[in-house]
């Protein structure tokens, strides 16, 4: 049997359990009051569909790092678009090319 | 201070006006109560230099606003849906004057109060489902000989991740309908982005489901019990939320 993933994070639940996540997160609030509930034209008119969920998030991102951080929003962290693994998976592309190219034309890679 | 317009925070039925003086809505504001039709709608005075047009397009530009009043929203939500029948309405309805949120109630009475109908004695759960994160290649595994036995290395990998995925599809699927089995209601919601969810786990389920109160225990219960034959996936359950997902307009 491997390693549980889960155990580097001392406070999360097993898996195979369930897990009470901390009082409702801002995403979650978000996902509900931007694009559920009831949709009726104000007096005011702002198209929420313009604001995406997401595109307030990556602005978020770009105006304060910080605040996001505090808001325990780091999902950038894992996000090959916004973070160095971008550069570690660029270069394990061209690693994987470079071998593809090497076994397709009959060499070896120095060890056989 | 410029005019003032009303935001509109929810619309309920049977509510004691008493009961909304603790509301607390945008700016820490209290609440009042507009009555038509027997419908109820809860609104609070919001100032059109912050809530017009021209500077609300600009302060949805702005997470540390949008974060604030979200909050806000939804906490006169959560105050108001606790007393009384209650459908939210979305972020930032504003109307310029009583008369005007009087008149909507009117002209809106019938899909309102099916919508009040719909929720009535029942709350939202939230339920996500995420799976274990992929486990890492094996680092011991013998480099392969040629191209072709490279990429049948790589075809296996897609191809196993395929089937683990589609393993947890049909094991959702079956949680899912066995929980909708105690809701009144159940939506399938899109999976959170990783960027939203701020999770590592890949989401495989995002799902919500209207469920009476005194079906809540039930559902908690099964929700919290009916993956754990599947220590590759966890659950987890979030409610009651006021009925969100489940106040949409029908309008004919």
């Amino acid at each position: 049997m491997t390693q549980s993933p889960m155990e580097t994070r001392s406070s999360a639940p097993a898996y195979g359990g369930v897990g009470r996540p901390q009082p409702q997160g801002l995403a979650d609030i978000l996902e509900r009051i931007l694009d559920k509930g009831i949709v009726i034209a104000g007096d005011i008119r702002v198209n929420l569909l313009e604001i995406e969920l997401l595109t307030v998030k990556i602005r978020l991102l770009v105006v304060s790092v910080d605040k996001a951080q505090e808001m325990g929003i780091d999902w950038w962290r894992n996000d090959p678009m916004l973070n160095s693994s971008a550069e570690q998976l660029a270069e394990e592309n061209r690693e994987l090319r470079a071998r593809v190219e090497q076994l397709e034309s009959g060499g070896t890679d120095g060890k056989g | 201070m410029g005019a003032s317009g009303r935001y509109l925070v929810a619309v309920s039925r049977g509510l004691d006006a008493e009961a909304l003086s603790e509301v607390r809505a945008i700016h820490g504001s209290g609440v009042h109560m507009v009555e038509c039709e027997g419908l109820q709608a809860i609104v609070c005075d919001v100032d059109l230099d912050e809530f017009g047009e021209e500077p609300l397009r600009g302060n949805l530009e702005n997470l540390a606003w949008v974060e604030e009043m979200a909050r806000a929203h939804h906490a006169a939500v959560c105050a108001v849906d606790a007393v009384a029948t209650t459908v939210p309405m979305r972020f930032a309805t504003i109307y310029e004057s009583d008369d005007r949120v009087a008149e909507q109630l009117r002209v809106l009475r019938d899909p309102l109060t099916e919508a009040l109908d719909r929720v009535e004695g029942a709350s939202e759960w939230s339920v996500k489902a995420y799976a274990a994160p992929e486990p890492p290649e094996p680092a011991d595994r013998p480099r392969a000989e040629s191209g072709v036995a490279y990429l049948a290395q790589r075809r296996e990998a897609v191809e196993a991740r395929r089937r683990r995925e589609s393993d947890d599809e049909e094991a959702l699927s079956a949680f899912h309908h066995e929980l909708a089995r105690l809701a009144v209601a159940s939506r399938r919601l899109q999976l959170q982005d990783p960027r939203l969810s701020g999770r590592q786990e890949p989401m495989r389920m995002n799902a919500a489901y209207l469920v009476a109160h005194h079906a809540a225990e039930r559902f908690s219960d099964c929700a919290t019990t009916a993956l754990t034959g599947r220590p590759d996936l966890r659950a987890e359950v979030d409610g009651p939320w006021p009925p969100y997902s489940f106040a949409a307009l029908e309008l004919s």
